[in-house]
């Protein structure tokens, strides 16, 4: 094999101009490659580290409830200390258990107003949420703002308080310590109103941060007039998260078997699932167990939607690729049949010179996509290092970040050469079975 | 009719003997409040013209024109969007304490709450409905007030245990010499002033029975939470006459709406 290797390499130093430049355009789709599915997998850790800690927990237990059969369904859990106990004992690898309560409303301040979900937490609980926020500089959200950083996230949560993001701040016209209106309408019909502080504004982490807002869990039930025993959701975090699927079929099976109603699993998040419950002829407490993946469903639309894209992108590429190494294959067999004819006169059977081709096509496709790989890499670890603000807001919504995050894992960069080195030997098998199939006396006598 | 001339006969006699400034009792504040709910009851059914003017902050102004349908006895309504035209077609139905959103361009029901904000403007189902003050809350008498030249009666409502308002506290100013209600202001739980109302005008229709229904001609509300935001309801073309069944159902605003 070795000699077929040696071979191989000397014609591609011997071809070395056109080598290099099939070569180059390799590298550069294998970096590509390699740069897309960075900027994908920057996506998907963005999505699961803000929707694990802004939105949901791994698997969720929310409580929808409607006091009639006409009632719209609201998200409420009418009693915590019913559900959570089962929750624990059923599984024993949760790691904590987070608590939180739903709101929907009107947060108007002096200049603006938007309708939005405002989270009601407890502080104590939440210290993966704190972790996961950060204040955005004053030119996120105010014209003419500057890089000062004002409000301070530990405060996130605080009775009387309420922590907007960057969006919404720069809608509402607010700066921290503004005083703004959250106007709701309670679980019993009545208009209520309550004056929050904002002590802090938050950076921008894609679609979901437009449509949350965290302030204490007692304001919610303040402004909705709820019971105290009452919470929204319980945000469960396991000990490891690739149990999520089988925890939340045990979770929910289980918690069905101790007579609790447990909606059908929809791979949706819970409150896309209120307009179809509010319409539907039930009256009581029903639960829905999900998945972060549910409640991050919108993120991993637009991951997958990028990821088609890319694919397509390269697939395009690819066959340009084909073409080219097709193209330099023949070219190398013409060159090259007298040689053919000679090695195929004394002796070498056809299989081994559509080898010797091939072993060509695969070291440059090995060489090339490796290299390419390496740089593309390289390239989305200093990007990624840097930190780059994303300039618009569609851009942090698509990538679900307020900077240029990218992620390169090794299982990646190692099949990105894979699918290279194959995509050139496979290539190359067309051109070289041809060379293998030439009479040694017509190829000796052939004139290039 | 005559249980209308009766509130009026009493409230002039309460009016004829008490001081200029003497307080009304509880029993003659909620007679007042009987006395609008009354003056307002069609009895039969209820077709209007309605023009709502939405004016907001930072936004065009925007004025839509509607179609009322009401049936108090079986509290049963239909507000079918007319104009402008993009909004055509829209509309809610209330049945059964039910509210709901038709929009053809889905094609889709929505349960609403009742107290929903109608087509996003400061109006509310109740701006269009009969008159139910009495039946949903306690009423007590603030005070007099001057209101421009007119003098009024202050009253304050508060929502019964139960029922179905949007706003747990309203403040009523009534004319003393004509009985009309001229404003409203409502409250949130929290005690903030959420809405304020003008009623300005006043018109009478006449139903079958011969009854004169007072409609406001003009309802101007303002939202105190985002100031700035205003809504006027205009009412034109009232007519009392009975409507047919089918009107009240999904069926026929879909049928509309095509």
């Amino acid at each position: 094999m070795g000699i077929y290797v040696k071979v191989a390499f000397r014609n591609l130093l011997q071809a070395r101009r056109r080598s290099l430049l099939l070569g180059l355009a390799l590298a550069s789709v294998s970096m590509l490659l390699v740069f897309l599915m960075a900027i994908s997998q920057g996506m998907a850790d963005s999505l699961l580290e803000t929707t694990t800690t802004l939105a949901s927990g791994h698997v969720n237990v929310h409580g929808f409830y409607k006091p009639s059969t006409n009632a719209v369904a609201w998200p409420i859990i009418e009693d915590e200390k019913k559900v959570r106990p089962l929750v624990e004992e059923i599984l024993p690898d949760v790691e904590r258990v987070v608590s939180r309560a739903h709101g929907w409303g009107k947060i108007v301040s002096e200049t603006g107003s938007i309708v939005t979900s405002v989270t009601g937490i407890l502080p104590e609980q939440e210290d993966r949420l704190r972790e996961r926020l950060t204040l955005a500089p004053r030119s996120a959200y105010m014209e003419g703002g500057g890089d000062e950083v004002v409000g301070d996230v530990s405060r996130v949560g605080e009775p009387g308080t309420i922590f907007l993001f960057a969006n919404q701040a720069r809608r509402l016209k607010v700066d921290v310590g503004d005083t703004v209106i959250l106007a709701a309408e309670t679980s019993g019909g009545a208009a209520n109103s309550v004056d929050l502080t904002v002590v802090g504004i938050g950076r921008d982490l894609g679609m979901v941060t437009n449509f949350i807002s965290f302030t204490h869990k007692d304001t919610i039930h303040q402004v909705y007039q709820l019971k105290p025993e009452a919470t929204g959701s319980l945000l469960l975090y396991l000990d490891d998260i690739e149990r999520t699927h089988a925890a939340r079929k045990e979770l929910a099976d289980a918690l069905a078997s101790r007579e609790l109603e447990i909606l059908e699993h929809l791979d949706q998040p819970f409150y896309m699932r209120m307009d179809a419950l509010s319409n539907q002829r039930w009256a009581g407490q029903r639960y829905d167990v999900n998945t972060w993946e549910a409640e991050g469903a919108h993120g991993k639309w637009v991951i997958t939607g990028f990821q088609w894209i890319s694919y397509f992108l390269v697939s395009i590429l690819v066959l340009i690729i084909v073409v080219g190494v097709m193209n330099t294959m023949w070219m190398s067999v013409r060159e090259r049949t007298p040689e053919i004819g000679t090695l195929r006169a004394i002796g070498m059977g056809r299989s081994r010179v559509l080898l010797l081709f091939a072993t060509e096509a695969l070291i440059l496709g090995l060489l090339a996509s490796g290299f390419g790989a390496g740089l593309g890499a390289l390239v989305a670890s200093i990007l990624d290092a840097a930190r780059i603000p994303l300039p618009s807001d569609a851009a942090k919504t698509v990538l679900m970040s307020d900077t240029l995050r990218l992620s390169v894992r090794l299982d990646q960069i190692v099949r990105s050469v894979l699918v290279f080195t194959f995509v050139a030997g496979a290539a190359s098998l067309y051109p070289a079975s041809r060379a293998a199939r030439m009479r040694p006396v017509t190829a000796i006598h052939h004139v290039g | 009719m005559s249980t209308v001339r009766t509130r009026l006969a009493a409230i002039a006699l309460v009016l004829l003997f008490a001081s200029p400034a003497a307080a009304l009792t509880d029993e003659e504040a909620l007679e007042l409040i009987k006395l609008q709910d009354e003056r307002q009851n069609s009895v039969g059914d209820y077709k209007a013209l309605v023009f709502i003017e939405q004016k907001e902050r930072n936004k065009n102004d925007q004025v839509y024109e509607a179609l009322v349908y009401r049936r108090d006895v079986t509290d049963k309504m239909v507000i079918l969007f007319v104009r402008p035209k993009e909004e055509a077609g829209k509309g809610y139905l209330r049945v059964d304490k039910n509210l709901f959103f038709y929009d053809p361009t889905v094609g889709k029901w929505e349960r609403r709450t009742e107290r929903d904000r109608i087509g996003g403007t400061t109006s509310r189902r109740q701006d269009f409905d009969r008159s139910r003050l009495a039946e949903n809350f306690n009423v007590k008498w603030l005070g007099e007030e001057k209101l421009g030249k007119l003098d009024t009666h202050k009253l304050e409502l508060r929502a019964k245990p139960g029922a179905d308002v949007a706003f747990p506290v309203v403040h009523l100013w009534i004319d003393k010499a004509t009985n009309n209600l001229l404003k409203r202001q409502e409250f949130a739980l929290s005690g903030r002033l959420m809405r304020t109302t003008f009623l300005p005008k006043w018109f009478t229709v006449k139903n079958s029975q011969g009854k004169d229904v007072w409609v406001p001609r003009e309802q101007r509300i303002f939202d105190e939470v985002e100031k700035g935001n205003q809504t006027t309801v205009v009412i034109r073309q009232v007519e009392l006459q009975p409507l047919d069944d089918s009107y009240f159902t999904k069926a026929w605003l879909e049928a509309r709406s095509r």
